[in-house]
């Protein structure tokens, strides 16, 4: 079955074993004709012995010869009969045959010829017993009768050796052409190897067109329907990040508007009540903020493109991160990076998201002042590290388990970790929650492996 | 300084605008690029405060057009895109920073006033000046070790001073450093805060020259 699922395989199994019955029966026929044929040239030989003997043993009888020849008694004809030796040459050697007359006595026959494997004369023309084939011929008189016989055993020993020769240049031949046609499939299925094995080098980021040029005709529409699709998830990706880009903006102006317009209330007013009033909208503003940009972190690292055409250093992206929280003011953070680029192929937006919630929870469970660690190393494992509580194994469980889209209970606190891990999962990143931390009594430290190029 | 606002949504932009009025820039605000371009044609800005996402058109491509005629005006970006490409793209386009949507009015201030320092080649912001200590950061001057209260016209006109030691600065051009397009200026508003700034701060801060300016004196 396995076997079968091989384009190449069947091919040659198929031609492979079609040319072998076609090769076999075209020899079955050939063998079966000839045989006939020779059937025929056989039994032509036989009559024409029959014609032949007939007028010189009529001849030899008129002559006057001895009536019982070598059929009753050999020795007693040894001496006397020069003619014997003569008459075999007359009659020819191989020929097995015996005359009688019209009632049925012998009159003569070949050397050893025992005349009851001849039945009676019936009508002139061929016939067969069980171990011969006989010509039954008349004199024009009518007085004479000569049988001609032939021995089927000779005739089955010529048609074996026949067959033989038929047969045996086809056992050579069929396993040659059984070869032949393994590398003529092997050789004409290169183009599909090939735009296999080129399908499988690309990698999962590359959506550049196949190229079509050198191709059969055959794979064109294949490999124009490959480019079509890889075209069309090449679309996709871009409107997914356009309408992501335009939700963004429609999304975050308007409350960004409100979030400053209640500052600038804050600033101009001078009584407390107010100031405390604009304080309330602006924090319940800041969190509706907050859970929409969770939701939509969580839409790209579900259904957006993760890989970029080109790789990029994850290094630049992690210090952005890094600078972007120092920047707010939010804690402190020891940053250890490795001295060369660190390249992936990841979209660095993926990365940034990733290492942003990394961040953001490790700053939001530790320990309030104490540092975070983010280490990132060449082999593109990237770490985030927090002192503070120890967390049981059951609540890390919790924590890597997927985010349900329908609890929106959990947005802010268990989907930052959900988004990590919808990221790792779909590049294929391993992500270890480790708690207490390595080295420490306490902690945690989650890692995730990057993938680098 | 004069601060050129190009932002498209009103809430926001008016916000934005009144606050850093009330820092005393003075403010032209356009909603749309192609109100933005004439502006530019027709005032100097100090800096440039740009939304990506425009009605006629997106920040980046004008970004770039206006380093690539050679401004090289300060230019922070304000947007909605918080992805890091967007903000990659946004820095190698020429900006000088890059504030994600929703931000606070404060750290707005704050961040004008830092990149306003970084362009008058003193990123340090405090600057000693005779008996007087001026810290640029948190806008605010002491006069032999006391604090002394400037309003936000006042501060903006004698930073202007402080940033530029030494150079003649002209009446017009401290005017359109106080004021805007749609702001109507007393002919002698630059005199009287100058002459209250010498109150304030001592006789030979400020020096005039004769029908030319002002420049920082030595107090």
């Amino acid at each position: 079955m396995k076997m079968m699922s091989s384009l190449q395989a069947r091919l040659a199994i198929a031609v492979g074993v079609s040319i072998t019955i076609l090769w076999l029966a075209a020899a079955v026929v050939t063998a079966h004709r000839l045989g006939r044929d020779m059937e025929e040239v056989y039994d032509d030989g036989l009559k024409a012995t029959a014609e032949r003997i007939l007028p010189i043993a009529r001849h030899d009888l008129r002559e006057g010869h001895d009536r019982r020849d070598t059929s009753d008694d050999d020795e007693m004809d040894d001496a006397g009969h020069g003619a014997r030796p003569e008459r075999e040459a007359r009659y020819g050697e191989d020929v097995t045959f015996v005359l009688r007359d019209r009632q049925g006595r012998v009159l003569t026959g070949s050397k050893g010829t025992d005349a009851s494997v001849f039945p009676p004369f019936e009508k002139q023309g061929f016939s067969r017993t069980d171990t011969h084939r006989l010509y039954y011929a008349a004199s024009a008189d009518g007085n004479l009768i000569i049988v001609v016989a032939e021995p089927l055993d000779h005739r089955r020993e010529l048609s074996q050796k026949m067959l033989l020769g038929l047969m045996l240049p086809l056992l050579i031949v069929i396993p040659l052409s059984l070869v032949a046609i393994l590398f003529a499939v092997r050789i004409s299925l290169r183009p599909v190897r090939d735009l296999k094995e080129g399908l499988a080098r690309r990698g999962a980021q590359d959506l550049s067109p196949l190229i079509a040029a050198g191709l059969p005709r055959e794979l064109l529409p294949i490999s124009a329907g490959i480019n079509q699709l890889l075209a069309r998830l090449k679309a996709a990706f871009d409107a997914e990040r356009t309408f992501a880009a335009n939700v963004a903006h429609e999304l975050r102006t308007p409350v960004a508007g409100a979030i400053a317009q209640a500052q600038r209330i804050r600033s101009e007013t001078k009584e407390e009540q107010t100031a405390q009033r604009t304080k309330e909208i602006e924090t319940s503003l800041k969190r509706l903020m907050r859970m929409a940009e969770k939701l939509m972190q969580l839409a790209r690292a579900e259904g957006g493109r993760l890989r970029a055409d080109v790789p990029s250093d994850l290094r630049e992206v992690v210090q952005m991160i890094v600078k972007e929280f120092e920047r707010a003011g939010q804690g402190r953070i020891d940053l250890t990076m490795p001295e060369s680029p660190v390249m992936s192929s990841l979209d660095p937006d993926a990365v940034g998201i990733l290492a942003r919630n990394l961040i953001e929870n490790a700053l939001k469970h530790g320990v309030p002042g104490g540092p975070v660690e983010v280490t990132l190393d060449e082999r593109g494992l990237f770490s985030v590290a927090n002192d503070g509580v120890v967390l049981p194994a059951e609540v890390m469980d919790r924590l890597m388990r997927r985010f349900e889209r329908g609890n929106l209970k959990t947005v802010g606190s268990g989907v930052g970790l959900a988004i990590v891990k919808a990221i790792a999962d779909r590049v294929g990143a391993a992500v270890d929650v480790v708690s207490p931390r390595r080295g420490k009594g306490e902690g945690i430290e989650v890692r995730v492996s990057l993938p680098v190029t | 300084m004069r601060v050129l606002l190009i932002e498209d949504d009103r809430a926001l932009g008016t916000a934005i605008r009144d606050q850093i009025a009330a820092d005393g820039h003075s403010v032209d605000w356009m909603s749309r690029l192609d109100e933005a371009g004439d502006a530019f044609a027709s005032a100097a800005y100090d800096l440039v405060l740009l939304d990506l996402m425009l009605p006629d058109g997106l920040g980046i491509p004008f970004l770039k057009a206006l380093r690539a005629r050679g401004n090289a005006t300060p230019v922070i970006i304000l947007t909605a895109l918080d992805q890091v490409s967007d903000r990659i793209s946004g820095l190698n386009a020429g900006a000088d920073d890059y504030m994600v949507k929703p931000f606070d009015l404060d750290e707005l201030s704050a961040r004008i006033g830092s990149v306003a320092r970084r362009y008058t080649g003193n990123p340090n912001p405090i600057v000693m000046l005779g008996p007087l200590e001026i810290d640029l950061a948190a806008r605010s001057v002491r006069l032999n070790g006391k604090p002394v209260g400037l309003t936000a016209r006042e501060w903006v006109l004698f930073e202007a001073f402080v940033q530029r030691p030494g150079q003649l600065l002209s009446k017009a051009q401290l005017e359109e450093r106080l004021y805007s397009f749609d702001q109507e200026v007393d002919s002698n508003a630059i005199e009287v805060h100058v002459s209250r700034l010498r109150k304030k701060l001592g006789a030979h801060v400020i020096e005039t020259e004769r029908g030319l300016g002002y420049r920082l004196g030595r107090p």
